[in-house]
């Protein structure tokens, strides 16, 4: 199997990592570089959990191959917000919009990337934007409510 | 754990039509990947070689003109093409198809000639691109060649692609003038689910043209030109949309499987065709 060095930006640093032709962008980025905040469930491309922002833009890191994302970068929760928690991370605080917390960080990036490209969103562009990830405590009452209350600035 | 592979990358068109003149035994060619790591994951396919399309400048293309049409090159996302205007306006049978498919996060990702290449019976794409009468340009190290959207599909998974050929990219030339297209999916969830039946139409009321195509009920997506002539015949309003409609049930033979039983597929098929030759009579 072929192996590759890569470089990509993961939350604004820089990485340079030998990586095996079939190691997911998900795998990288929990085992190799010890970011557990990004969550494996699946790893088929269903759940969504393993959702990060490649470019800025939602990407299930299970269904992306580490080599592919030469040269690209990375967001994943841990870097999200440059000073303590965003303000799609203080809303889901204020609506209780977690419960085992275990789809939250997939959540928060696609919200946090739903606002930063239409920042008034209406509730039906909120539900189209998260149909990717799912809740399996069925939570997304709040979890809606939490991201049309963010774009109001929370 | 996903199969052991080499990973290649090509940059030119040239340089993938020879890898795959090289490899095509043990290659699998991949887009947005989105199907294909989940197949290498189960372990159904096992290349020694993936080759990216992802590199190559010419597939990234997405373009319109007005005498033409639109070209989608092979590494196109489904998200860049809902995103041009376009083809919400003119080829809505597409847009409407490609919003349907799985959710919008692998839309970031997944192709539509991926979803093409893919064969699936279930393909929601290949029904608006089959009323659209789209073509598949196809290239190989030694020849290329373009042939009509409904002699791609040969069966379930299977296509018309030869050894060594690639699908470069999809032709969809601009509909007839006054033409209106649309598409309708029943799924058992209104997201991330393959449909239980799709159908997309492409109705011109004055000339008067019918194409309907459907998902999910025969081997392959499926054009029914047998709805053209049932629609002439038909001598009034009602008259036409009950003689199309009746035509399509005759035409197809859909499966029970995981999702529903053969009988709500008919069902839903008569109810998803009637619904969507209303629409597009009503709205011309």
């Amino acid at each position: 199997m072929s192996k590759h060095k890569i470089s990509l930006k993961v939350n604004g640093r820089h990485y340079d990592v030998e990586v095996e032709a079939n190691k997911t962008l998900l795998r990288l980025l929990r085992d190799d570089l010890e970011m557990t905040g990004t969550k494996c469930a699946c790893e088929r491309g269903d759940c969504g959990l393993c959702t990060v922002l490649l470019d800025g833009v939602p990407t299930k890191s299970c269904i992306v191959l580490a080599v592919e994302v030469d040269g690209h970068e990375v967001t994943t929760v841990e870097g999200i917000s440059e000073e303590g928690i965003n303000a799609v991370q203080r809303a889901f605080i204020k609506h209780g919009a977690v419960q085992c917390g275990f789809c939250t960080p997939a959540f928060i990036l696609v919200a946090t990337a739903l606002l930063k490209r239409n920042p008034r969103p209406t509730e039906d562009e909120v539900k189209e934007a998260i149909g990717g990830v799912l809740c399996r405590c069925t939570g997304y009452r709040q979890i809606i409510d939490a991201i049309l209350d963010a774009s109001k600035g929370a | 754990m996903m199969v052991k592979f080499d990973y290649l990358k090509p940059n030119t068109e040239m340089e993938l039509a020879t890898l795959l003149a090289k490899h095509a035994e043990e290659a699998k060619l991949m887009a947005g990947g989105t199907d294909l790591l989940v197949l290498m994951r189960d372990k159904v396919f096992r290349p020694r070689y993936v080759i990216d399309v992802k590199g190559i400048p010419e597939l990234r293309k997405l373009e319109y003109n007005e005498y033409d049409g639109l070209r989608i090159g092979a590494a196109v996302t489904l998200n860049e093409i809902l995103k041009l205007e376009v083809v919400r306006e003119k080829f809505t049978a597409l847009w409407e198809a490609a919003g349907t498919l799985a959710d919008p996060t692998i839309r970031n990702r997944a192709t539509l000639v991926g979803n093409i290449c893919n064969a699936s019976p279930a393909s929601d794409t290949a029904p608006a691109l089959l009323v659209l009468d789209a073509e598949v340009e196809i290239k190989s190290e030694w020849s290329e060649r373009r042939i009509p959207i409904q002699e791609f599909f040969k069966g379930v998974k299977k296509t018309a692609l030869e050894k060594g050929e690639f699908v470069s990219a999809i032709l969809v030339p601009n509909p007839p003038e006054g033409a209106r297209s649309g598409y309708m999916k029943w799924g058992r969830t209104k997201g991330e689910d393959l449909a239980v039946v799709g159908v997309a139409a492409l109705i011109n009321a004055g000339s008067p043209t019918i194409r309907i195509a459907l998902s999910s009920v025969a081997p392959t997506p499926l054009l029914v030109p047998e709805a053209q002539q049932a629609f002439e015949d038909g001598v009034s309003f009602n008259d036409r949309v009950e003689k199309a409609t009746a035509a399509v049930l005759s035409n197809i033979c859909p499966i029970s499987d995981i999702r529903c039983c053969k009988e709500y597929r008919l069902s839903m098929a008569e109810v998803l065709t009637r619904r969507i030759i209303k629409k597009l009579l009503e709205a011309s």
